[in-house]
């Protein structure tokens, strides 16, 4: 019954994307429009076999995939920790929370410049990129997870035995999970936007590169296709690892509501 | 389970609004003997919670002194178990999580603090919840959760703070003679605070009566256990000192 439910939810999301597609396939050679300002979806699909067979595709994929990963996880070590010391402490929270305020407005693709001069063309600088998107937002959400957590669930730790540690590992954490998961999944949106516009100015690997080069040459095709893959990565992303993390933990617990 | 000794207790704050210094309790003097189940009533604002939140250690006191078992109280610790009125159970753990948390604390080890909070769980007939979280379950049984979790950890002392505050009135009830035949079973020595002068009587052995941050009297409560509603409602001696506490509250 789940799994039925499950299917027909996934059909349904499914459901406008096939009309789009089923458009673009009748439309365009019923219009006879010039691939060169927009691809026949056949050619599209082209692009995507050979893509795949000579590996180019995979290359630009792993790339991006890559200094998404690098960069969240740096971001979040830092993050969550320093998020969990400001929440507990009010003199480094708010010493810290106008600079947040700050640079939550910068963070993304206004630090390209400077990250090509201080770490080069390519891996470091478009890392350093994801890096700030998701930091920042992560930080912020954590420190506010922090001081949801009610006083009396920290007490009921303290008088039940808990000491810094303990109430480290067992309340502030969990207890400022939830803002802390809805962070990650801001915070990575923001850094996949960033990607791609990173990828286009600061490297030459990528899917960003992929379809700024493609320009150069016409290839409207693989524009597309790029675009396609952007956005299909995110959603598996958002819907295959983060929003079933969300389920199986917050939802769960009852401290958010299911959106 | 030890006793309770709290000498010249006050408390005072200042009010940043009136700009002056205000006195929530005054000179406050209790003893509690080991296993006695004392409570403290009293209308809002009387100082009866931050009576309590100074035994739990959550704020400092500001004169006198609190023992427990001869050792002065410094910040909460788990001599001191604490039931909350908004029952502050964790609600990323499960039910039986929940009450192995003060054992846990203590370095037991995995089964033997799954072992007693089974047996802490039966004590309070949720054997069938110990595997749901907290915000599965009724607030009833919220509060079940939360009164054994206390007494997983075997404190010397039980506080509870307005518990039942937050439930519906046939929920209350019923809470109220669980907790006195738990209290039978255990023998804790229990604080309890609450406004309600009925529950006050229903459950304590002696009601301390509290008014404007002073003691006004306290009652010794000889009604035989164990004690029920039923048999309680239209009992003459528990409508006579239910009359006698509400008095001396009403009139302060």
């Amino acid at each position: 019954m789940m799994m039925l439910r499950r299917l027909s939810s996934a059909l349904w999301f499914c459901a406008p994307f096939v009309v789009l597609l089923v458009l673009w396939a009748v439309f365009i050679p019923y219009f006879d429009v010039n691939p060169r300002l927009f691809p026949h979806l056949s050619s599209v699909i082209q692009a995507g076999i050979e893509g795949i067979k000579d590996g180019t595709l995979i290359q630009h994929i792993s790339a991006s995939l890559l200094r998404v990963a690098v960069g969240t996880v740096l971001a979040l070590l830092i993050a969550i920790p320093l998020g969990i010391a400001m929440g507990v402490s009010p003199i480094i929270s708010s010493f810290l929370t106008p600079l947040f305020r700050f640079f939550s407005v910068l963070a993304g693709i206004a630090w390209i410049p400077i990250a090509t001069l201080w770490f080069g063309y390519g891996f470091g600088a478009i890392t350093f990129v994801i890096f700030n998107a998701v930091f920042f937002i992560v930080t912020y959400n954590t420190l506010l997870g922090v001081s949801t957590i009610p006083l009396q669930v920290r007490n009921a730790a303290a008088s039940l035995g808990a000491g810094r540690w303990a109430m480290l590992t067992e309340v502030l954490l969990p207890g400022a999970l939830p803002n802390i998961v809805t962070g990650i999944r801001t915070g990575l949106g923001f850094a996949w936007r960033g990607l791609i516009a990173a990828e286009m100015i600061a490297t030459n690997l990528g899917l960003g590169y992929m379809l700024f080069v493609a320009r150069d040459f016409y290839r409207t095709e693989v524009i597309v296709l790029g675009m396609i893959v952007i956005g299909v990565l995110w959603l598996l992303l958002d819907r295959l690892v983060l929003a079933p993390i969300e389920r199986a933990t917050i939802e769960r617990w009852g401290m958010v509501q299911r959106a | 389970m030890k006793d309770l000794t709290i000498r010249n207790l006050s408390k005072t704050y200042f009010d940043p609004y009136a700009g002056t210094n205000v006195t929530a309790v005054h000179d406050v003097s209790l003893k509690v003997e080991q296993g006695e189940f004392v409570c403290i009533v009293g209308p809002s604002g009387c100082g009866k919670t931050t009576i309590l939140n100074m035994i739990a250690g959550f704020i400092p006191h500001t004169g006198g002194e609190i023992l427990v078992g001869g050792r002065p109280v410094k910040g909460p610790g788990p001599d001191r178990g604490v039931v909350f009125q908004s029952f502050a159970l964790f609600p990323w753990r499960t039910v039986l999580e929940n009450v192995a948390f003060g054992p846990k604390m203590r370095g037991v080890r995995k089964v033997e603090r799954e072992r007693i909070a089974h047996e802490y769980l039966a004590l309070a007939k949720l054997t069938e919840a110990a595997g749901r979280y907290p915000a599965e379950l009724s607030g009833g049984m919220q509060q079940r959760v939360g009164v054994v979790r206390a007494l997983a950890n075997e404190p010397d002392v039980l506080l509870m703070d307005e518990p039942f505050a937050s439930v519906d009135a046939q929920t209350r009830m019923t809470l109220q003679e669980e907790l006195t035949r738990i209290w039978q079973e255990k023998r804790p020595t229990v604080i309890f605070i609450t406004h309600d002068v009925q529950e006050a009587v229903f459950l304590a052995n002696r009601v301390v009566a509290l008014s404007k941050g002073r003691v006004l009297d306290d009652i010794a409560v000889d009604l035989p256990r164990p004690r029920s509603w039923d048999a309680l409602n239209d009992d003459a001696r528990f409508k006579e000192l239910s009359g006698r506490v509400l008095q001396l509250v009403r009139s302060a």
